[in-house]
């Protein structure tokens, strides 16, 4: 049984059409990898799946839960991190944990416990005092991951997480993520760096102006595009009709 | 200095200003054209001019003389009043100015001297603030054309305008000392140097709304005169003293005046650059707020009612109005309005007696009723951009609307509590008094605060740029007139009957009223933050 259903799901801002009549599923500890260029209506529909963009048309269930029917309890369920999060820069980076921790309402031991594990291992230890406005974009996007996994999430929406990270965050960033689908964990997950797709998801999902355009594993995508020995770069390239760079670098580097 | 570099970024930083106050778009393309700035001047010049010059024509002979004697100290009084007013207004557009603008400056990056800098920004100050200029020469020409003092007033514009630039100076330095002082300053002393910022933007604003308040500037105005000749050793001073030795007809006393200025001018102007080339980029602050190990602060500032969630979000609230800078001005809302209202209304001394509780009411209940409504109603605009922590967060709408109004209502009750307290020692009511008007100053409060969250959710404006409103503009007119009626409605039936007759009975009246309310724009509050909360806007 899938985790998270979405089923013809359309959006439009104004003439803009964000969202086209999309449709897939992600089982429980599948990640999903969304790819695409920008505009593509990735973050839309990572939005959609969260429940604080409302659909046109079609629906949404994760875990069984209509999203449009009880959207508190999905975001009960659901770890979030959005792309370029905007946190509160007027709390310190341990104020802000603990505000997530209240809206979710996690125990005071628990809470005190895990926010030390995080904090630990993203490199975050020294610095949780501080206010967030002193953050560097990296530490603020390692407290978006930190807050997105306290509760214990059930499903994870992330939109590009690895964005600005340091290497070795990064790198348990990922393992994390690993342990999540180890555990049964759905994930939707976004990025730009197709070899970090390539190395974590199980499943892509390549949109383009808002449509899915391709659907499948690594090697059924490089089936469908003809050329099994190529790179996902390569496929996302030709499947995303923007694969004349080399005459685009070319004219600017005149 | 490069006057290719100089000249466009002085018309950047120009449009970068105008643009910045505008959230229309089409005022924005209006006003955000320097071009426009010369023409409004020039009508605000001619139109006040000509109305100046009708009603002067028109005045009674026997206040000639007086009328005169007030438009030759006017102009006089024009360069100064001219400097202080644009080191006011720099000032608050520096306080409520949002931080992450400017260590995002673009000049921090591109090929630009600190002296392009700052003759490009104070260049653009000056341009921007000229219209402060054009309203006193407007205000003058009239009655110095109809008097015959055309010479003085050409004497005060050219002053003025030199004036202009000390000013826009002046401003240039003081940011360039608050882009890395006070920077340094918050990191080393972390919550005590918060506080001390939040009490500081609280005074300049309470200052800053006295010396405007029409009692002291009629005192201030009336004395300049004398006062000018007498602190002729303060620069600020010279432009005005060069106007006065002129009008007097002194000879060399105008040139030195005026050469003083100028230097002056340029001195402001080399310290300002000196400034900048020592504290050009500004650094980001890390304000560290402790050392202690971590410990949960699970249950602490528990509010009794509220869950976890609320109380989350009530102490996020407060933390952001006492450390952002631009939230500071709302809290200094109370003292602002309450000082100005009883500076200018409140008739202190022996005649004071006469003013009884149907006098004080307003007095006590406009200041109250406009602080809870203007808090209550930025509570979720403020949110800026970090609403999407909001709405990812498993939280409805009835909690945030309450821990929104709880956040109003607790503030809201210190300053009830506080005014009435000077209320009590300036006016000396009865017990009866006292309590009634408690009992209203609550209920106003409980009132506003649910009226401004209905308001905030119907009108957001999430946007982070200088002077946010965090309400749309029909929001901001809407929300502080509906305030003060429903504060008034409240009190109608102790305006009307007089507490000293049916003290009981209007209580108890006022308290139906207000109970009545209080539900209608609770329910509407939920019913607006339920629709908002369907889909982010930003």
């Amino acid at each position: 049984m899938s985790s998270v259903d979405v089923n013809h799901v359309s959006k439009s801002f104004g003439n803009r059409q964000a969202v086209t009549n999309v449709s897939f599923s992600v089982r429980g500890g599948e990640v999903l990898g969304l790819l695409g260029p920008n505009g593509s209506g990735k973050s839309t529909l990572m939005k959609t799946v969260v429940g604080i963009i409302k659909p046109d048309t079609g629906s949404i269930s994760v875990l069984g839960t209509d999203v449009a029917r009880d959207p508190v309890a999905i975001k009960r369920m659901i770890g979030y991190v959005p792309e370029s999060p905007r946190l509160y820069e007027f709390l310190s980076g341990l104020e802000y944990l603990d505000f997530v921790s209240d809206v979710h309402g996690l125990a005071k031991g628990e809470r005190q416990e895990r926010i030390m594990e995080f904090l630990k291992a993203l490199d975050l230890e020294s610095r949780e005092n501080e206010l967030i406005h002193g953050y560097s974009q990296g530490m603020k996007q390692k407290l978006a991951i930190t807050a997105a996994l306290l509760h214990h999430p059930r499903v994870l929406i992330l939109d590009e997480p690895l964005n600005a990270l340091d290497p070795r965050s990064a790198r348990i960033v990922k393992e994390l993520l690993h342990k999540f689908r180890d555990n049964g964990v759905p994930t939707i997950f976004s990025t730009h760096v197709l070899e970090i797709a390539d190395a974590i998801c199980d499943r892509i999902i390549i949109m383009d102006g808002g449509h899915i355009i391709a659907e499948g594993t690594t090697q059924e995508l490089k089936t469908k595009a003809g050329s099994s020995g190529s790179t996902l770069e390569e496929i996302f390239l030709k499947l995303t009709g923007t694969s004349d760079t080399r005459d685009i670098v070319e004219a600017l580097g005149r | 200095m490069k006057p290719n570099t100089v000249w466009p970024l002085a018309i950047v930083l120009t449009k970068s200003q105008l643009r910045g106050y505008q959230r229309s778009k089409l005022l924005a393309k209006w006003f955000g054209n320097p071009n426009i700035i010369v023409i409004l001047d020039t009508l605000l010049i001619v139109i006040l001019g000509t109305i100046g010059y009708y009603l002067i024509s028109n005045l009674p002979p026997d206040l000639m003389v007086v009328t005169e004697r007030l438009v030759v100290e006017g102009l006089i009084g024009i360069p100064t009043i001219t400097t202080f007013m644009i080191i006011l207004f720099g000032i608050l557009s520096e306080l409520s100015q949002p931080i992450q603008s400017i260590s995002s400056d673009l000049v921090n990056w591109l090929p630009i001297t600190p002296s392009d800098y700052v003759l490009g920004s104070t260049l653009s100050l000056s341009y921007t603030y000229s219209f402060l200029l054009a309203f006193f020469l407007g205000l003058t020409l009239g009655p110095a054309v109809y008097f015959g003092n055309g010479i003085i007033l050409a004497a005060s514009a050219v002053m003025g305008v030199m004036s202009l630039f000390i000013g826009s100076s002046a401003v240039e330095l003081i940011r360039a000392v608050t882009n890395r002082i006070s920077s340094s300053f918050y990191r080393k002393s972390g919550r005590s140097g918060i506080f001390a910022r939040l009490s500081l933007t609280i005074i300049v604003l309470v200052v800053f709304q006295l010396i405007f308040s029409g009692r002291v500037i009629a005192s201030v105005l009336g004395r300049l005169t004398q006062t000018v000749a007498t602190v002729w050793y303060v620069p600020i001073m010279w432009p005005s003293l060069a106007v006065q030795t002129f009008s007097a007809a002194a000879n060399l006393a105008p040139l030195g005046f005026g050469l003083l200025s100028l230097g002056f001018m340029f001195a402001l102007f080399g310290l300002a650059v000196g400034m900048r080339r020592a504290y050009w980029v500004p650094v980001p602050v890390s304000i560290s707020l402790g050392t202690q190990p971590y410990q949960a602060s699970f249950g602490t500032f528990r509010i009794p009612g509220l869950d976890a969630a609320e109380s989350a979000i009530i102490r996020k609230d407060f933390r952001s109005l006492t450390r952002r800078r631009e939230m500071a001005r709302f809290l200094a809302i109370p003292f602002v309005l309450a000082a100005s209202l009883w500076v200018s209304l409140y008739p202190f001394g022996s005649s004071s007696e006469g003013f009884g509780l149907t006098g004080i009411i307003p007095l006590y209940l406009i200041p109250i009723a406009i602080f809870c409504e203007v808090l209550s109603m930025t509570s979720i605009g403020q949110e800026g951009s970090a609403i999407w922590n909001l709405y990812a967060a498993p939280i409805d709408a009835g909690k945030v609307v309450s821990a929104k109004m709880s956040l109003t209502i607790i503030l809201g009750s210190v300053f009830t509590c506080g005014l009435l307290l000077a209320v009590a020692l300036l006016s000396k009511p009865g017990t009866g008094e006292t309590l009634s008007l408690l009992v209203l100053g609550l209920l106003v409060v409980i009132e506003e605060s649910a009226l401004g969250v209905y308001v905030a959710g119907r009108f957001p404006d999430f946007r982070e740029t200088v002077r946010s409103r965090y309400v749309s503009l029909s929001g901001s007119m809407l929300g502080p007139v509906l305030g003060v009626i429903v504060a008034l409605l409240t009190a109608a039936p102790m305006l009307l009957n007089g507490i000293f007759q049916t003290v009981f009975s209007s209580l108890l009246l006022e308290m139906m009223i207000g109970f009545l309310l209080i539900a209608v724009f609770w329910r509407l509050a939920i019913r607006q933050v339920s629709s908002l909360l369907t889909e982010i806007r930003v």
